[in-house]
């Protein structure tokens, strides 16, 4: 199963981490190759992005059911493609090293089924750690720009 | 412009070699090979041109690996089928003898002093294998695999090919990707083996570097510098914006492809227009601008290696929707393709070459072009069900880009095609298909359409749309390249406006005439002719006595 996990940490709480990753648009347009996303409820939402799978790009909506919410450390998640056939799950979770330090990991798993399964999974290998590691660390720049910005105003 | 002025070069060489497809990479191995100091200059950021983007197939008559299989071939067997396909209409007819009596050559030349490889496709023949002189095994070769790790820093630099899956044709990778084991496809593409197109120009790049030939990415020629007798000794080439004057003391080879993507010069010389090239969007005719300005004469120029292009539009190359290379779901049974009269025209199964030119026909009773793109492949559950279309594998729900309906009708509707022409096509159509007929355009008859079926007869080719949801793709004008260029001789020369060689300048690949002139015998009628004048433009311009390329020029422009 491609998958990928990517750990950063910061020098800020946890609550402050949280703040931001609470509210899916705030980092929605952070997932590499955003295009939209439209939140359907507290648990569901849409997604269209365009994945550079580096032949080629192509464009993806999905679905994600949120399968467990923990403020303010862990958030599961299911996916579901609506335009190809693949499923995965992955989860965000926020650990507090120190009253200001918080360790923050993303994590993406991904399979692609049907027949072209194989061959889509191979490209995955990559793309998929690669997606973990570009959205974690976008996130994790925009809260330290954020953080940076509230401070010195 | 042409520049005709005194120099200072940046670089000097022996030749220069512009584009780094199978045409180019080919004349830049014969050049270095006669003793000549090369180098390649490419506009894009990657090599392989053209023929990278392709299958990679050369069509060869007469080649070594038909006869270590104890196939037999002649040349009378080859121009008998040219010259059928061609009907007189080839630009020059003793260049297909030059070609034919060469091709072979350039093969075994390739076989013995380069890693490329190549094998006989089990069951591919030409297009027209029951035509006089086809041949239904042979002339189509197979590039073996080739991993590109051997390429080293360059491994990543050889141009992506979107079309074909790492295999080889035999394997699957030009046929119904319905039956293709995409295991095989996952291996490869792990450890970076590569098949068709690329493995071609992985295996020529090897030897380009093996022989210490210098490439230049994003390193377009601009203009060609010609000295007071007219012969081009140099190129005003561009890097990272600035001009670079590279003197050649033996000449230039336009190897750049076609002129496919640039639309002032589709307008200028084809019958009309390429809305959806197949092809890296780099081919702009720039070889074909500085062969005018030399004052080439042009040949070929109102061809293209025409195919339908079909388009997912969710996928993207080079940040472009992607337009794919016609889809064998065209020439399968429970489906046909109609124009937006909802009138069938042609054999849908027919060659990729030829069904396109059914595109621009005139129609002098209603003074309109009745089959303009796009037409509509239409097809039902039952090809939906055991057909990967495009990128719609079966079992699959149809994306949204694809139109569907319960009915013929209201398909026709969504689509904006004439609902009466359609459904008394359709009920046509299918009365005759359930016997197994297509009295209208005599469908299954073709030597081609039996590709898809594996020879499973006509029969096999027809069954009537009749299941619904009922579904709709659009098809629009394609071409894998345009073909003509500027007039060549059998050095691969250029040829001016009064039938002399323009001395120093030669042309080879898409960025020439297209020595078969409308005919496009079987897989590989693109790359043959291709590689066989790269070999001979190489061979004669490293042979070439060196010019003297310092001294000051008297005229100027």
């Amino acid at each position: 199963m491609p998958s990928g996990t990517y750990t950063k940490e910061l020098d800020l709480s946890i609550e402050r981490v949280w703040n931001f990753v609470k509210d899916m648009d705030n980092w929605a347009p952070l997932v590499p190759g955003y295009m939209e996303h439209e939140i359907l409820s507290d648990t569901q939402s849409t997604w269209t992005f365009k994945g550079d799978i580096g032949i080629m790009k192509k464009t993806v909506k999905l679905q994600v059911d949120i399968t467990e919410w923990k403020e303010p450390s862990l958030v599961t998640f299911d996916l579901t493609g609506l335009n190809e056939n693949f499923s995965g799950n992955g989860y965000f979770k926020a650990e507090a090293i120190t009253e200001k330090q918080t360790s923050m990991t993303g994590n993406l798993d991904i399979t692609a089924n049907g027949m072209m399964g194989p061959m889509i999974n191979t490209i995955l290998k990559s793309f998929v750690p690669k997606t973990a590691e570009e959205l974690t660390e976008a996130i994790a720049n925009k809260i330290i720009e954020i953080e940076t910005v509230t401070r010195e105003g | 412009m042409v520049i005709r002025k005194e120099i200072n070069w940046d670089l000097e060489t022996d030749v220069i070699v512009l584009g780094s497809g199978g045409a180019a990479l080919t004349s830049a191995i014969l050049a270095h090979d006669q003793g000549a100091e090369v180098i390649i200059l490419e506009k894009a950021d990657q090599v392989g041109g053209t023929t990278a983007f392709s299958g990679g197939i050369p069509w060869i008559p007469m080649n070594r690996y038909m006869k270590d299989l104890g196939m037999s071939d002649s040349k009378e067997a080859a121009k008998k089928l040219i010259s059928h396909l061609t009907g007189g209409k080839e630009p020059d007819p003793a260049m297909v003898d030059v070609f034919i009596d060469n091709g072979w050559r350039m093969i075994d030349y390739l076989h013995e002093n380069t890693p490329v490889r190549f094998s006989v496709p089990a069951g591919y023949g030409d297009y027209y294998a029951d035509l006089p002189g086809g041949v239904k095994e042979g002339r189509s070769l197979d590039p073996l695999p080739f991993p590109l790790n051997e390429l080293g820093e360059w491994s990543e630099k050889i141009r992506r090919n979107p079309i074909f899956p790492p295999l080889t044709l035999e394997e699957g990778g030009a046929v119904d990707p319905s039956d293709i084991d995409f295991t095989i496809v996952a291996e490869r593409m792990e450890q970076n083996i590569t098949t068709m197109g690329r493995a071609l120009v992985g295996g020529l790049f090897k030897a380009a570097l093996d022989r210490g030939i210098e490439t230049y990415l994003e390193t377009p020629g601009k203009e060609l510098v010609m000295n007071d007798d007219g012969a081009v000794i140099g190129v005003r080439a561009e890097q990272n914006g600035q001009d670079y004057y590279i003197g050649a003391r033996k000449g230039v080879i336009i190897a750049t492809g076609g002129f496919e993507w640039n639309k002032e010069l589709v307008r200028s010389f084809l019958k009309g227009q390429i809305t959806h090239p197949q092809s890296p969007a780099t081919n702009e005719g720039d070889g074909l601008i500085m062969a005018m300005e030399a004052g080439a004469s042009l040949a070929n120029m109102g061809e293209a290696w025409w195919s339908p292009a079909f388009v997912d539009p969710t996928v993207e190359y080079e940040d472009r929707v992607y337009n794919q290379i016609d889809s064998q779901a065209r020439t399968m049974a429970n489906s046909i393709i109609v124009n937006k009269h909802g009138k069938r025209f042609a054999n849908e199964g027919s060659t990729y070459m030829d069904f396109p030119k059914s595109f621009y026909t005139y129609d002098q009773t209603t003074q309109s072009w009745p089959n303009e793109p796009p037409v509509w492949l239409i097809f039902d559950q039952q090809l939906k069900d055991r057909a990967l279309i495009v990128t719609m594998a079966p079992g699959e729900p149809a994306p949204d880009w694809v139109a569907q309906a319960n009915s013929i009708r209201e398909l026709a509707e969504k689509i904006e095609v004439d609902p009466d022409g359609l459904e008394e096509t359709v009920n046509n159509f299918n009365k005759h298909a359930e016997h197994g007929e297509d009295p209208e355009f005599h469908r299954g008859t073709l030597f081609f359409e039996q590709f898809t079926t594996k020879f499973a007869g006509p029969k096999a080719c027809l069954g009537p749309v009749s299941k619904a949801p009922f579904y709709a793709l659009p098809i629009y004008y394609g071409a894998l390249g345009t073909n003509g260029g500027p007039r060549i001789n059998e050095h691969g020369q250029v040829i001016n406006l009064h039938g002399k060689p323009i001395p120093g300048l030669y042309a080879a690949g898409n960025a020439a005439m297209g020595v078969l002139g409308p005919a496009y015998p079987g897989a590989g009628g693109t790359i043959g002719p291709a590689l066989t004048f790269g070999y001979l433009a190489g061979i004669h311009a490293g042979n070439t006595s060196s010019r003297e390329i310092t001294k000051p020029l008297k005229a100027t422009l």
